[in-house]
């Protein structure tokens, strides 16, 4: 037997700014597990998805068990337990978008894109192969009045038609 | 033509607005100074009871009532606004958060001073990422000038908000599953009781409101019970003798999408009909209205039989349905019911949480079979059965006619009722959710059913015409079952 440990994983460290605003949510909660969320979505931006070692060091962070992290990572759909492109395209599909087209934004997306829609638990499936995008079905973005929308990271795209997709996708780079 | 009148939203297009400077220019905080200058803490509590304020956020519950439920003598006591806006068709709160967060903080100080409450957290849905950044930036500037943080003013009050990101999941709307949430769990709701207000998050008595319900305060502290209670209808609930007063008193931010000619925010005066709000957001796009689904996608569906419905609280009740979160979807007649409904079962089975079985099996059985109608491959029975309904003495009974046996109709009401009833308003599920999600399925299929049997008939999806599609009123069960209610003299 070697003391050797396979390194399976890659080490997830905050960096010094995400370690300040990590200090500042903990003053806002009474325990320090409530912080879950708010230290979960601070790792996600860091490392681009929630990998099995940030789950371990935001365990060792809040002093939970590992377990209670993974639990709430595998409930909330904005986490990701696989790495995902450099833009996360999400597409509404709930009525108010599904009433207005929204079907004609996602298939103009599948075939720009050359790329099929994640699965909850395949997100390569919905990744292109250069690792730029990937392509996700959500529910309800609160934006019905401006029908249909899609979310590119963090920026929305309002009352959307085929060539403002392109439009909005040419500008990315 | 009904007029809009905007109060939440007056200032909501005025530019900087978010900035605390032409905030302030609008009588921005003078409504909190005059809260906690000219009145004790009890004085506001007792004014948002007369006012008859009614909470946004689905429920329609009295504000006043929930506050009266918080024991006086636990601290701390927590406020958690609720900013998860995620039923489908709901979309006021984003607009508040992003143009005039000031307004929110405003009302967040004036609940705090008059429940003693020193910290608010605002659970904002992930996918707000501009919301939450304006909120923030107003949330600092608020405290740079004095007004959060520790004694403002230099009254001895302290009070701090923090901002709670969410993570996607449409359950954490729910109050419990929100309070969950927050401590760091998965957002699976509780039982109750115990309700919030007495054992709520860190298990401490917590007020959870609406963005909208908490942005009605300045208004109602600024301008007085009087002048807000002239707003809307207050009825007579006419199971008590006199009548107890029913107020659904304000405005409501009324968002208005699908089928229509300017789908939108329109805050209005509550207790118009559906048939006017149409009118007031463009006119409807199509050629007539098939259905309109009232309250957010969880709340029964309306027939072009029931657009007299007044859209208040009380009225769409008692019309068997709901005001929910006032989101609005308008159909028209080229849309297919079954299709519609299929959407908005994916998006159930997508949100159960997965906490109690009923749901957790229930919802995808019922999508099941919706999908399985949709695809043209919906069980239709070989024999036929007599046909129950209003026989000729004029009792419910055997009508001496025979009617066809379409299984998957009968099986898709069975396990949706059985996930919630929706005749005996029972649920067997721990939240409100499991009858989210049976009475759109039972609404759809008992008032749409023409158009259901036509699919599984055809072995296809048929959309009907408009009167083809829509049962009668007099065999509509919910439509004789409904009461309009009186408006108090």
């Amino acid at each position: 037997m070697s003391d050797e440990i396979i390194q399976i994983e890659t080490p997830f460290q905050f960096t010094e700014e995400n370690r300040l605003e990590f200090d500042k949510l903990m003053g806002r909660y009474p325990v320090k597990e409530a912080a879950m969320l708010p230290t979960l979505h601070l790792a996600q931006k860091q490392e681009g998805y929630i990998s099995p070692a940030v789950m371990r060091y935001v365990a060792e962070l809040l002093e939970v068990s590992l377990m209670k992290v993974k639990d709430v990572v595998t409930f909330y759909p904005m986490f990701f337990e696989e790495p995902v492109g450099q833009y996360v395209i999400r597409v509404c599909h709930t009525l108010p978008c599904a009433l207005r087209d929204c079907k004609v934004v996602l298939e103009h997306l599948k075939t720009k894109l050359n790329t099929d829609v994640a699965a909850e638990t395949d997100l390569a499936k919905g990744t292109t192969s250069d690792g730029r995008f990937t392509l996700m079905k959500v529910e309800c973005l609160a934006s019905c009045d401006v029908a249909p929308v899609i979310m590119i990271n963090d920026d929305l795209h309002r009352n959307l038609t085929p060539e403002k997709v392109d439009e909005i996708l040419d500008n990315l780079e | 033509m009904v007029q809009e009148r905007r109060i939440l939203y007056e200032h909501l297009d005025v530019p900087d607005i978010n900035t605390f400077d032409v905030f302030r220019q609008y009588d921005g905080y003078k409504r909190f100074e005059k809260a906690i200058n000219e009145y004790q803490p009890d004085d506001i509590s007792k004014m948002v009871m007369d006012s008859g304020l009614k909470g946004r956020g689905g429920a329609g519950f009295s504000t006043g009532l929930k506050w009266s439920f918080v024991p006086k003598d636990i601290k701390p006591c927590y406020l958690c606004c609720n900013a998860d806006e995620s039923e489908p068709g709901t979309f006021s709160n984003r607009y508040v958060l992003e143009r005039n967060p000031h307004l929110l903080i405003e009302g967040i100080l004036i609940c705090c001073y008059a429940m003693g409450i020193e910290t608010t957290y605002v659970y904002i849905r992930g996918e707000f990422t501009l919301g939450k950044k304006m909120l923030d930036a107003a949330i600092a500037e608020a405290s740079a000038k004095g007004y959060l943080g520790k004694n403002i003013l230099g009254t001895g009050l302290d009070v701090d908000i923090y901002t709670h990101p969410g993570a996607g999941a449409y359950i954490c709307g729910e109050e419990t599953g929100l309070i969950e949430s927050l401590e760091g769990k998965r957002g699976q709701p509780r039982n109750k009781p115990p309700f919030p207000a007495v054992e709520g998050v860190f298990k401490k008595p917590t007020v959870v409101q609406n963005v909208e319900t908490l942005c009605n305060l300045p208004f109602i502290v600024g301008n007085g019970v009087e002048w807000y209670t002239q707003m809307g209808p207050t009825y007579g609930d006419a199971r008590f003798d006199p009548p107890k007063p029913d107020p659904n008193t304000g405005t409501k931010l009324y968002c208005i999408s699908g089928d229509v000619n300017k789908p939108g925010v329109y805050e209005l005066d509550l207790g118009l009909t559906c048939t006017e709000l149409i009118e007031v957001a463009g006119g409807l796009r199509g050629e007539e209205v098939k259905a309109v689904i009232p309250g957010g996608s969880s709340a029964p569906i309306l027939t072009h039989y029931e657009l007299d419905t007044r859209l208040d609280f009380t009225s769409l009740t008692l019309a068997k349905s709901m005001l929910g979160s006032g989101g609005i979807i308008v159909m028209n007649e080229t849309r297919n019911i079954v299709d519609c409904l299929l959407n908005i079962m994916k998006f159930y089975a997508h949100e159960s949480c997965g906490q109690c079985t009923p749901c957790r099996w229930g919802t995808p059985w019922v999508r099941d079979i919706v999908q399985r109608i949709a695809d043209g491959k919906g069980r239709q029975s070989t024999i036929t059965r007599p046909k129950f309904g209003i026989a000729e003495n004029g009792r419910w009974g055997d009508t001496g006619e025979t009617e066809e046996i379409y299984e998957d109709l009968d099986l898709l009401e069975s396990v949706a009722n059985n996930i919630a009833n929706v005749d005996t308003m029972t649920w067997n599920t721990i939240c409100v959710f499991g009858i989210a999600v049976s009475w759109p399925a039972v609404s759809y299929m008992r008032k749409f059913r023409p158009e259901f049997e036509a699919c599984i008939r055809e072995g296809k999806l048929v959309t009907l015409s408009v009167a083809e599609a829509t049962m009668k009123p007099e065999e509509n069960y919910a439509y004789q079952q409904r009461i309009i209610p009186r408006e108090m003299e």
